[in-house]
């Protein structure tokens, strides 16, 4: 994300509170489990506290792209996006079937959203770079 | 696309940055276009016919009829 755009700019300061909350969320709910062992609604409600800051990033996400109005850079970010989602679903198809014919065990689903960004912003940094060794002077 | 951005550019001392000021983009879009890693949209490829004060065309090479020239 470029912080140099007015988009990229409203980005940081939508996402940054939000990684926050996502923080407090998370420390805050792993306290309340441990200290306060809920069950049935209140367990899956405490649950779901952490993931609502990780929507609201992606609603974050979204704004950034439909507002950012240089248009070579927009597209390097949904370029690098989608090869964050083919990696996810990459590791997913493989992952499946070595569950279904029971090769491994379980595989928590919460790790898609970190490897997504993982990938993600591995592919920002290949094109990024890619854009530098591109030559043209500064 | 080949273009003819780098020369119209250096015809009037402008640097990447003072082009891509102009035309309210950032300075790796300017490059990307430059170098044909990216080809603009037609409103951008308009501005930046506009900005030069020439057709499209005598900015940006038809892929179709490049081998012609």
């Amino acid at each position: 994300m470029q912080r140099t755009t007015p988009a990229g700019r409203r980005y940081l300061k939508r996402f940054t509170p939000t990684m926050l909350a996502y923080v407090v969320a998370v420390l805050g709910t792993s306290v309340a489990v441990d200290q306060l062992h809920p069950t049935g609604a209140a367990l899956a409600t405490l649950s779901i506290l952490p993931a609502l800051p990780i929507l609201a990033v992606l609603v974050v996400i979204g704004l950034y792209i439909r507002e950012e109005t240089d248009e070579y850079l927009r597209q390097r970010v949904v370029t690098s996006m989608l090869f964050g989602i083919g990696v996810v679903l990459a590791i997913s198809a493989v992952l499946g079937f070595l569950q279904i014919y029971r090769a491994i065990g379980q595989v928590d689903v919460f790790w898609a959203f970190p490897i997504w960004c993982g990938s993600w912003g591995l592919a920002q940094c290949v094109l990024a770079w890619r854009d530098r060794m591109a030559g043209g002077e500064a | 696309m080949n273009n003819r951005l780098r020369v119209l550019r250096a015809e009037r001392a402008w640097s990447q940055q003072d082009l891509a000021e102009r035309l309210e983009v950032s300075r790796q879009s300017v490059n990307a276009i430059e170098t044909g890693r990216y080809d603009p949209s037609l409103p951008l490829a308009f501005k930046i016919a506009d900005l030069f004060g020439l057709a499209i065309e005598e900015i940006f090479v038809n892929p179709a009829k490049e081998q012609d020239q």
